[in-house]
Formats: structure tokens, sequence, C-alpha cells
């Protein structure tokens, strides 16, 4: 463990990585003090105006909504948005600062959830093989030929809208991936002769799965998981974007790009008016995404043997 | 040598197990009977591929698909073990019956303290707390002659070497005091002196526990030194079943004679050693009558046709061959009057 977290330290990838993690943590941790939130609900975004049209960086929030929180007895916190105002009059800035939580959240419950899933399908059809390993591979192969996006929108639509069920939609179909890979290296690793020990010692089906088999096996599944942190937050970005995702004003990152949506392009002889609209959302989700790429990156390349240069 | 007053502790009765490939079904084992008594050693001798692990495996049930126990009867202290659930099985593996594995490199987990390995061969059958079963782990790795157990106790098994891996599986079959013991080759993967090492420990743990061992092994020195009785296995069946000094004295089966020949000697002045001349058959293609006449130099036309039964044709010595009287002839020719690596 110690030589893991020291390759990590040395390697100037993943210590880029880890670095842009550990800022998403800080902010993640210390988010109601870089932007005190105005209501009970911290996550609903706060509005600077009834605008309809983004506004930009350094917008100071209107008198109208001065009015309206001071009628709401809410104390005013903010005066302007930093980076801008979304379509609505949202802020962007507490929108990404609280929709690093949302990012969070998102990708480590939903990989934790996927890969518990995986891991228990994988490891009792690799253990057990026979017919066992073969409807449930089957089963896995099934849910791997639907289109993982649509299927997560659909789930997403039938279920209603939020943030938990846009989660459920993603473990739902999210964890074939891991049940194929700790498959694999179980298949490997019970023909050891330790396991056939176990066996041989009278040690439960379970205890040897769960005690023996998984500390040997489960290291391929947790790179896989800390680079799929990043794409199920893409993917819950994109269900948020196409409007099944989180209820509006929550404060999410799918959600910010998706007020973008319309104002990508800007008025005719002025692509880049409201560039601020993309880019920052834009920005905050490739940053989170790449730090958990390069960390898991460097994770597989210091568990396999063959990069290793031990073999 | 043969322990009549004895308790019977194990009895294999016409035991068949067969791997059902898509090729075809090997019969790994055709028919093996033997019997073990309290205290005593049975030898398992024989080439790879003869059967003599998968008769160890078939006798605790631990065998995978594709290979299945088609027949015969395993009486463990009079209990029937094929009859058994898998569950009653896994109280009786570790407990009554241990098996020590060939490879200490790869049989025990790479990931645990040798110590935790040993604890849990106790805390799986026994109710004792954590604390009382490191205790006894230390006591067991001192017994198999392990230097300063309490610290060994908490090292991995990659900081042990062959040798020591070896004790300490050892340690571990012996954790639950098993009325018996099978060792699948134990000493193959460990150099000589190591070897030697290792089977003086199980004489004396077994004489301690008082335990029976069936040893697999394909080492006739190995069997030699340890072995009570011995079971010489050729293509599936035993071909001769008698006790330790008859089978170096007195050979009666022509397989048994060759491997015999094959063992350098030190006392005897030969250019260049014997061999059995070809293979062990393809399991799938077995050739008829008996097994063993392609490679023999005794075959005659009644070989070829038909394959001779396992009967007593001296006093406890059994042996599957038409001609074994001209057998014991020719290995008298070549006097093995001279000492032998029989140990006694």
């Amino acid at each position: 463990m110690n030589r893991i977290i020291k390759k990590l330290l040395s390697n100037t990838t993943s210590l880029i990585g880890l670095i842009l993690l550990f800022v998403f943590v800080i902010i993640a941790i210390f988010a109601p003090i870089i932007a005190p939130p105005l209501f009970s609900d911290p996550y609903q975004i706060p509005r600077m105006s009834w605008d309809t049209e983004p506004q930009p960086p350094g917008f100071p929030i209107s008198d109208d909504m001065i009015f309206v929180y001071e009628s709401m007895g809410e104390p005013i916190t903010r005066d302007k948005a930093i980076f801008g105002t979304a379509q609505g009059g949202y802020d962007i800035f507490y929108g990404l600062i609280w929709g690093t939580r949302t990012a969070f959240r998102i990708g480590i419950v939903t990989v934790v959830f996927s890969m518990l899933i995986g891991v228990i399908l994988g490891s009792i059809a690799a253990y057990f093989g026979g017919w066992l390993d073969e409807l449930l591979m089957r089963i896995t192969d099934i849910f791997l030929s639907i289109p993982f996006l649509v299927a997560a929108m659909v789930l997403t639509t039938i279920l209603g809208r939020g943030l938990d069920k846009v989660m459920i939609a993603l473990v739902f179909f999210g964890w074939m991936g891991y049940a194929r890979v700790i498959r694999g290296s179980i298949l490997c690793a019970k023909e050891d002769v330790y396991v056939m020990a176990a066996r041989a010692l009278g040690v439960k089906d379970y205890s040897i799965i769960v005690r023996h088999l998984l500390p040997n096996t489960i290291f391929p599944v947790m790179v896989q998981a800390s680079m799929n942190i990043g794409s199920m937050v893409i993917t819950a970005a994109a269900l948020s974007f196409l409007g099944v995702g989180a209820p509006l004003g929550y404060a999410d990152w799918g959600q910010m790009v998706s007020f973008a949506r319309n104002w990508i392009i800007g008025s005719p002889g002025n692509a880049g008016e409201y560039w601020y609209a993309v880019f920052f959302p834009g920005i905050f989700i490739v940053l989170f995404v790449l730090s958990w790429n390069l960390v898991g990156d460097t994770l597989r390349d210091i568990m396999d043997p063959r990069l290793r240069g031990e073999l | 040598m043969v322990n009549d007053n004895k308790t019977k502790i194990l009895q294999v009765k016409d035991l068949k197990t067969y791997f059902f490939t898509e090729n075809g079904i090997v019969k790994a084992v055709d028919g093996v009977d033997f019997e073990i008594y309290q205290g005593e050693t049975l030898g398992l001798v024989g080439e790879s591929g003869c059967g003599k692990s998968v008769t160890a495996f078939s006798i605790v049930k631990l065998l995978d698909y594709p290979g299945k126990t088609v027949g015969g009867q395993v009486f463990f202290r009079g209990e029937d073990l094929l009859k058994k659930t898998e569950k009653k099985m896994r109280q009786i593996r570790g407990k009554e019956i241990s098996l020590i594995f060939q490879e200490p490199m790869t049989s025990l987990n790479p990931v645990f303290t040798i110590g935790f390995q040993i604890t849990e061969a106790l805390t799986v059958h026994y109710k004792i707390s954590k604390s009382k079963a490191q205790e006894k782990a230390v006591q067991l790795l001192e017994k198999v002659g392990i230097p300063i157990p309490e610290q060994r106790i908490n090292e991995y098994p990659h900081q042990l070497s062959g040798g020591m891996r070896q004790r300490a599986m050892i340690a571990m079959a012996l954790a639950c005091d098993p009325t018996l013991l099978i060792a699948d080759e134990p000493t193959t993967s460990l150099d000589v002196t190591i070897q030697a090492q290792i089977l003086e420990l199980m004489k004396t743990l077994l004489k301690e526990f008082n335990s029976s061992l069936i040893m697999i092994t394909h080492d006739l020195g190995v069997i030699a030194e340890i072995a009570d009785r011995i079971a010489v296995m050729y293509a599936g069946k035993i071909v001769e079943y008698t006790d330790t000094r008859s089978i170096f004295y007195n050979p009666l089966h022509p397989y048994t004679y060759g491997l015999l020949t094959s063992i350098p000697r030190l006392d005897l002045d030969i250019e260049k050693l014997d061999s059995i001349p070809g293979l062990v058959p393809d399991p799938l293609h077995f050739p008829e009558g008996c097994k063993f006449h392609p490679r023999c130099p005794f075959a005659t036309a009644k070989c070829r046709k038909e394959e001779p039964v396992l009967k007593e044709v001296e006093n406890k010595h059994m042996v599957r061959c038409w001609h074994f009287e001209k057998v014991k002839e020719e290995a008298k020719k070549i006097a093995f009057t001279g000492r032998l690596a029989v140990s006694e």
C-alpha cells in the first residue's frame, strides 16, 4: 500500500491528477464558505436576476432580486455573480461550487453500487462456473448490448426526474464491466493452489470468495472504478443536459451546461458573446474527469506487472 | 508390518473417478482399493498422470468439473464419504482429513500472513477466540520447527523460504489434529536436504499425533523413508500393493521392477541407467488387455488380450500381473541383495 502511494506521488501525471482531485475535494468540503448559501436548501442555485439571457462575469444582483430576498427574510450574502449568470439569472459560480459535491456524490455512489453488483455477480459466476456462470454472463451480455445512454435516459424518464433516479439508472446499466473484469481475474486465481488448500481446510465457499479470492483479484476492478467515476459524472451531466437529470435550479454541472444549451453560439457577429455560460461548467467537468482518469491510469500502471518492469 | 490389530481409518473400495471431457471419458481412477490403519503411512506411487492425485482428491471430494467419482465407496471410520453432503464434507476436511500440497510456493495465500492462515484453519472448525487461536498457531509453528514463531507468524508467505513454507503448510494441516493426512508430493519442489528434513519432521509429527498418512509421490526414495505399505499405481489402477520391504526386495510387477531398476544405485557399477521404455498410455485410448503390456518386457499374447486382476499371490502381497513369477525371478537375478534406499 505504501508503495502504491509512493508511486502515485512520484509520477508527474498522477501527481497532477491527485492535486486536481485534492482541489475538488477542498471545494466540496468548503462549499458553504466559498459560496454561502442563500436558502435553507444549499443545493438550490440562487438567481441573481430574472433575465432570460446569460449575464457576463461580475454581474451584480438586480434590485428585483434584492427585493425578493428581503421580502423572504433571507440575508443577502452575494452581491455579484463572479462567473456570470446562466439563463434565468442562475449564479454560475454558486452552481459550480455546490455542483462539486453533487459530482462527487454521483461519481462515488454510482460507482460503488455498480461495482458491488458487478463484483457479486462476477465472482459468483466465476467461482461456481457451469450453468450459473453461463446464465449470469448471458444476462451481462444482454445488458451490455443495450446502448447505455439511451437505456439510462429511458429508465430515468420512467422513474421520474431527480438526481437519485439518475443514479439508479446509472447503476442499473453500469455494473457489467466490473462483473466481466472480476470474473476474468477470479477464473484465473481460483486455479491457484491456495484456493484448493482453503477448500481442503473446510473453508466455506463464501469465505473463500470474500477472504481469499477477492483480496487477490479486486485491484483491476478498483482501477476501472476510479476511471469510471469520471465517466459516470459525464453521463449524469449528459442526462441533465438532455433534460432528464437534476430538477431545475439544482446545483449540478450537467444542469449548468444544460442552461447554456441555447447560448453556445452568441449573437450574429459576436459568436463568443456568452462564452462564460459554457466555459466554466465545461472546464469543471473536464478537469474533474481528467483528474480521475490520471489517477486511474497510474493505478493501472502500478498494478500491471508487465508495465511495472518486475516480470 | 500390516497392522491387523489396529483400527481401520480409511477403506477405499473400487473407487472410480472419470473425467468427462470433450474428447471422451478419461478413466483417471478405475477401480482402486486400499485401506489404511491408525498411525500407518501408505505410499501411493506412480508416474505423472497415473491417477494418484485424483485418487486423493476423490477421497475428500474436492474434484471439480469435469471430474466425477462415478463408483465405489470411501469408508472413513465406517462412514461412506461419497454419500456425505458438501456441508458434512466441509466439517471433515481440515478437521478429520487434511491435505498437504505439492507447491508450498502457491498453496499459501500471498495476501495473508501465515499466522492468519493457520488461525483460519482453527477458527473454521472450532469456536475459539482469536488470541487463543494465535497462541495455538505459535505452538504449531514451533512444533514444525520454525524458529522464532512469534515473529514468523506475522510474516507473509513471500518472506519465507520454500522449506519454511512447507513447514507452515504442515502446521496448517495439523492444526485441527486430523486423523488422516493426505500429502500430495509434499517434497517434490524442495531441494534434497530440505526434503529429508521435511520427511523427518512428518515422521515425528505423525507419531506424536498418531495420525495416518497417505503419501503421494513418484519418488521411491521418499516413499522408502516414510511408508509402511505401498500401493503402486499405473494407468488408474493399483498394480502392486504390499509392505514397503516387499516392494523393494521382492517386486512382483514388471512396472515396479522397472521403477526400481531405474533408480541410480551406488552399490552397482552400471554404465547406463535403465528406464522403462515408452510413455504412460493416452488415458483416452488405453491399450486392451493389461495396460502395461506395450512397455512390458515380459508381455505375452495373453497380456494383450486379457487384463489381469489384482490378487494376493504371496502373504499380503497383491499384484496385477499374469507373469509375476517371471518378474520375481528376474528381480532376483539382478540381485536386489545389496542395500537399497530403504532405511530401516
